[in-house]
């Protein structure tokens, strides 16, 4: 899957997170994450939005995350649904995403 | 909320605004309010892709309501197709907009900072810049508004070309402006012809047109110019230069407009003087071409359009131009009326 157009999910509440993707110029996947808690939990935030990519299979784009204290589900929940808007209207297997 | 839509909250607005010792920015298309039992409490507004006359009362300062507020404009940016934003502050606001997922791109000490919400957009630009490098010293550059390409443009670009191993022209991207940015752009496009070792580069968002500077935290006039220069003209420095190895820039000498005439007075600080990480940067002025002793600009072509003067036009503009205005003059003509530039 590629992000083909950009798009966001998510807010910047305490608790939550934005999710930006952008189409990336050289075709590769960038990822960068920005969060209060990364000097604590950056390994396991960086692990579930790696692991969340791979899972929807996404090769090329530019994903920023700007966390701000959010658990695992919703840093999976706000990268899926940023990287469906981004990418257009593919079809989805839901039950290999969870 | 559209400012043209609710003359009774534009007003609870600029109360607020002028409680945080803002004005208000007459270019803002739409405003997010934030209410509490009727009573306004934060406001924030888009004006394209920039962020506007962001104001939180007092008592309300804490950080969670400007994040709800932040996560409202970026959202409603979103829904009016801009993800890519920006947002000029004062350089104390820096926190406070970082927390928002921006990130400072460059700042004229004590006046303003500008920052942009991704982390590594200025770097992809840059990278995209620098595999349109050309070796040798020096290299030149100059950025052109060309509203529209005159002959004195051409003059500039042929004598800054013949003293430099390349030159690298902008054209300023954002519309506001007689003539739009495409139009421009064909216009220096078919005048740069037979013109060597030159590339035209499209505009992008780090070369920043004065029209759309916002002054509306600076008060004063003369502050809020050179705070525009500083930002400008420091982002050429940082960033676009150092991709390309420029070297020389380049500048007509500006004898009839004063707000152009001290840019490039300021153009000799920013680039050479003022501190900065970057190295510095040579500034060329090039006497401007006349005719019968009268300084060519586009500001005297478009005031001879307005006069309908094709003839005088002629011997001011290359043969793309003329055509060019002749054929806009003629479909302005049909429609009923000359814009007046």
């Amino acid at each position: 899957m590629k992000i083909t157009k950009p798009a966001i999910a998510g807010t910047l509440e305490s608790s939550d997170l934005m999710v930006k993707v952008t189409p990336n110029q050289n075709g590769m996947l960038e990822v960068v994450v920005r969060s209060e808690v990364i000097k604590q939990f950056g390994k396991q935030i960086r692990r579930v939005i790696d692991d969340t990519l791979s899972k929807l299979e996404v090769s090329e784009g530019t994903v920023v995350v700007e966390d701000k204290g959010a658990l695992d589900y919703a840093i999976q929940a706000r990268v899926q649904a940023a990287v469906l808007r981004g990418a257009g209207s593919e079809k989805l297997n839901w039950e290999q995403l969870s | 909320m559209r400012p043209q839509d609710a003359p009774h909250e534009i007003e609870d607005v600029w109360r607020l605004l002028a409680d945080r010792q803002l004005e208000l920015d007459t270019r803002v298309e739409i405003f997010v309010l934030c209410r509490t039992k009727g009573r306004l409490i934060a406001c924030g507004g888009l004006d394209r892709k920039v962020i506007k006359c962001v104001a939180v009362a007092p008592e309300y300062s804490g950080q969670s309501l400007s994040l709800r507020l932040g996560s409202e404009l970026i959202a409603l940016a979103a829904a009016r197709g801009q993800f890519h934003l920006f947002l000029y502050s004062a350089p104390y606001n820096r926190e406070l907009f970082q927390g928002w997922g921006f990130y400072p791109l460059v700042e004229v000490p004590r006046l303003v900072l500008l920052m942009e919400n991704s982390p590594v957009a200025i770097q992809t630009y840059c990278d995209s810049l620098r595999s349109k490098r050309r070796a040798g010293n020096p290299i030149g550059c100059a950025v052109l508004n060309a509203n529209p390409f005159t002959l004195g443009h051409r003059f500039l670009l042929e004598r800054a070309a013949a003293q430099c191993e390349w030159m690298h022209v902008f054209v300023v991207q954002e519309d506001a402006s007689t003539f739009s940015y495409s139009e421009r752009f064909a216009l220096v496009a078919q005048g740069i012809q037979g013109i060597r070792r030159l590339t035209l580069h499209e505009g992008s968002d780090y070369i920043i047109s004065r029209a759309t500077f916002p002054g509306y935290f600076l008060k004063d006039k003369v502050v809020v110019d050179h705070s525009w220069a500083g930002i400008d003209l420091l982002l050429f420095r940082e960033h676009i230069a150092p991709a390309l190895g420029i070297t020389h820039r380049f500048v007509g000498t500006e004898p009839l407009d004063t707000i152009t005439s001290n840019y490039n007075v300021d153009m000799r600080n920013w680039l050479r003087d003022a501190p900065s990480g970057a190295p510095a940067i040579s500034v060329v002025e090039v006497p401007r071409a006349s005719i019968n002793g009268r300084p060519i600009s586009a500001s005297a072509v478009r005031k001879l359009l307005a006069e309908g003067d094709f003839d005088a036009i002629q011997r001011l503009v290359p043969p793309g131009t003329l055509k060019f205005l002749q054929t806009k003059y003629a479909a302005a003509l049909a429609a009923g009326g000359v814009e007046r530039a």
